[in-house]
């Protein structure tokens, strides 16, 4: 069975742009979220292998939400979409349990090969 | 083999082994149970037989070998270590720098064998008053004795393993991923003695580098794979860093005659005249590889200046060490108790200012300790410690060095200099308070003493006008805070280095002038409205402050050019004392290099120098500290 991702991101074309990467590498995205709040709930309903999180999202940005999200579950996978210059917040969200990160604009091979450490 | 090469490096070894022989020595008396001070000593004097022996001077290794013996003695607690054996050492280090500097000289002495009998009879601990006198040894040091702890290592206990990672170089925010195997770091073990800290690693100011200590029951193995597949690490290792580092920075370190600095920095400082005066005709140059290459060859002097300087840079300590010393010496002379302490020995001067500055401080401490600090009895009954305190420290302030003398005796009877100035004249009779400045300038005086009689030590009048003087030279300045039964504070503040100077170029009357930025708070609007007047002299607010002015025009004699409603001003400052300086134009900051300046007869003094500008034309430098 392929391994489920949710994609959480507020804008559509950062949400294509991943799934595509993700699917076109075997990977089933199960669900993608547009803030927090959602992928908190949609973490919980679907219980994916793998979360890749945006930082900045309306209602509840992507370090809160993995807060959330660990606290359920401490062993979630979570990788973060960061843009460049977010560095103290990257580390915020590493402190909060995510598991590696990945920095925007996303090269293919990169988002890969995190998204394998973090699953291996 | 011709060893008369090696006299200047023999020479310049003994002097900072004896110095250090004289720290040593105060460290031990004031501790004599310490071990750690007179094996130092020993190693001391034990180099100084072996170069003395290797040079052929066998006066001074004669002594040294004497001195070495004894030293042994007290080391092995074959005699003790009592007052009478302390002075007798601190007699030998004497002896041995006035023979090093004999040597040094060109004019060896016979060895002293009066001293080297009383060194060896002290040794055997025979015949000396310290061993026929009352067996009172001051303290004798507890025998080494037991083994060093067994060293256990029980497969299974935890155990602290040194940590390295290196980053891949390119990763992005490298920061983060630090963070990372920090974070994975602590699913292992304890994290400890992280370097660099936290704080530079989150704002990525690392080199990829970094390193911590962790405490964890895991084999090697694990550790190295569980922390190597974090994203973007490129190694992980696990050693000691100390030993690979020390070995470095030993062998990095090699010896410099100064004068080979010296010639550098002339080099280097005339390569910044010619790089100014590159960029200056590069700026109109229609080829823009002309220009980059200007610039670039604008940065790489910039850089290699700074090396320079840094390459002369000194900490002041090698100028105070020998102050403990003096002051012991003085107050046994004086019959006074004076507890001696330094501060900020690591603030680093430029050599040529080090050099200077060792006599205007030792004048201030003699004059502290003769002057300030009162006889024990007279500070009992006033109330005060009977033990008296001097305090030499050095501060970093901008791009100036304070360096302060401070003691807590008598302060300075502003009544009774007052009176002596009236009747020399230097102070007029509607004067009748002396304030902080005017009784710096009366002290500085030359032949200017208060002191009843010449007590040996000072009192001769020689104290603050040669210090005045010789920190003037520097381009520094020297301020006196002072409390009738307080104490005193003197105050030298000097330039960072004297060689070259970042200073603002200033026009007034067609001429250009370089004040130096040291002294520089700030630069303002001269405006007409914003002037008042203060005891008769022009006066201009800046921000509720009154500030006295000066016009550069009239100071020159330049005619004056009518009343412009607003001029460039610069605000000097030294100290607490500030000055607005108004110029017909402010053109921008340079650096500078100061030319040596034999004053020509009838040059104003508050020109400090000379210099040559960007396009080849020279300029007068203006001494801050003269216009205040």
């Amino acid at each position: 069975m392929n391994q489920t991702v949710l994609v959480c991101d507020d804008a559509i074309f950062m949400r294509t742009m991943i799934s595509d990467i993700l699917s076109q590498a075997g990977f089933e995205v199960v669900g993608e979220a547009e803030s927090g709040l959602q992928a908190v709930e949609k973490y919980r309903m679907l219980k994916p292998d793998l979360v890749t999180m945006d930082i900045v999202m309306p209602d509840m940005g992507g370090i809160e939400a993995v807060r959330e999200i660990c606290k359920d579950d401490p062993a979630a996978r979570i990788l973060m979409c960061s843009a460049m210059g977010q560095q103290a917040l990257v580390v915020e969200a590493i402190q909060a349990g995510a598991k590696d990160f990945v920095v925007k604009p996303f090269q293919p091979s990169r988002v890969l090969e995190a998204v394998q450490r973090v699953l291996a | 083999m011709d060893v008369s090469k090696y006299a200047a490096l023999f020479l310049a070894e003994s002097r900072e082994h004896l110095n250090a022989c004289n720290g040593s020595l105060l460290e031990w008396e004031r501790a004599p149970a310490s071990v750690e001070p007179v094996d130092r000593l020993f190693r001391s004097i034990h180099t100084i037989k072996g170069m003395a022996a290797t040079m052929g001077y066998a006066a001074v290794a004669q002594l040294a070998h004497s001195a070495e013996n004894l030293l042994d003695a007290l080391r092995h607690d074959r005699v003790g270590a009592t007052p009478t054996v302390f002075q007798l050492l601190f007699r030998a280090v004497d002896a041995l720098g006035q023979a090093v500097e004999g040597v040094a000289a060109g004019s060896e002495a016979d060895a002293d064998t009066l001293l080297i009998a009383e060194l060896d009879s002290a040794a055997t601990g025979e015949g000396t008053p310290a061993a026929a006198g009352p067996q009172s040894p001051v303290a004798s040091r507890p025998a080494t004795v037991g083994t060093a702890p067994p060293t256990r290592r029980a497969s299974d206990a935890p155990r602290s393993r040194p940590v390295h990672v290196t980053i891949r170089p390119g990763a992005l925010m490298r920061g983060a991923r630090a963070a990372l195997v920090l974070r994975r770091a602590e699913g292992l073990g304890e994290v400890s003695g992280l370097r660099p800290a936290v704080a530079q690693l989150e704002r990525d100011e690392f080199d990829g580098r970094f390193f911590f200590r962790l405490q964890t029951r895991l084999p090697d193995a694990e550790i190295t794979s569980a922390l190597g597949t974090v994203g973007e690490v490129e190694a992980v290792q696990l050693q000691e860093p100390a030993a690979e580092v020390e070995v470095e920075a030993r062998s990095r370190q090699i010896r410099v005659d100064l004068r080979r600095l010296d010639a550098l920095m002339k080099h280097v400082g005339e390569l910044v005249v010619a790089k100014n005066r590159l960029s200056a005709l590069s700026v109109g140059a229609a080829d823009p590889a002309l220009v980059e290459l200007g610039e670039r060859i604008a940065r790489l002097v910039s850089a290699m200046q700074t090396e320079v300087l840094a390459a002369r840079m000194t900490p002041v300590g090698e100028v105070f060490e020998r102050f403990p010393r003096l002051a012991r010496d003085l107050s046994r002379d004086l019959g006074k108790r004076i507890r001696f302490d330094m501060e900020g020995e690591e603030i680093e001067l430029d050599r040529s200012i080090l050099d200077e500055i060792g006599d205007p401080l030792l004048h201030l401490i003699r004059n502290a300790a003769d002057h300030g600090i009162e006889p024990p009895d007279q500070r009992t009954s006033a109330g005060k410690p009977a033990e008296g305190r001097i305090l030499l420290s050095a501060t970093r302030e901008r791009n100036t060095v304070a360096l302060r003398v401070v003691d807590d005796g008598r302060g300075i009877d502003r009544a009774r200099i007052l009176e002596k100035a009236r009747r020399e004249g230097l102070a007029t009779s509607d004067v009748d308070t002396l304030t902080d400045d005017l009784l710096v300038r009366v002290l500085a005086r030359p032949g200017f003493s208060t002191a009843a009689s010449v007590s040996g030590v000072s009192g001769r009048g020689v104290g603050v006008d040669v210090a005045m003087t010789r920190v003037r030279a520097l381009g520094g300045t020297l301020e006196v805070r002072s409390e009738l039964g307080r104490g005193s504070t003197f105050l030298i503040r000097v330039p960072l280095t004297l060689a070259i100077v970042r200073a603002l170029l200033a026009e007034a009357g067609g001429e250009r002038y370089a004040v130096p930025l040291a002294y520089v708070a700030e630069t303002v609007e001269f405006d007409r409205r914003a002037v008042t007047s203060v005891r008769d002299r022009e006066a201009l607010v800046v921000r509720d402050q009154v500030i006295p002015t000066i016009h550069l025009r009239d100071l020159v004699s330049a005619p004056s050019q009518g009343q412009p409603a607003r001029q460039p001003t610069v605000i000097l400052e030294v100290g607490e004392r500030r000055t607005a300086l108004v110029v017909d134009a402010l053109l921008g900051q340079q650096d500078i290099v100061v030319e040596p300046f034999d004053a020509p007869r009838g040059m104003p003094p508050f020109v400090g120098g000379a210099t040559i500008l960007a396009d080849g034309k020279p300029a007068l430098i203006l001494d801050a500290a003269a216009l205040l």
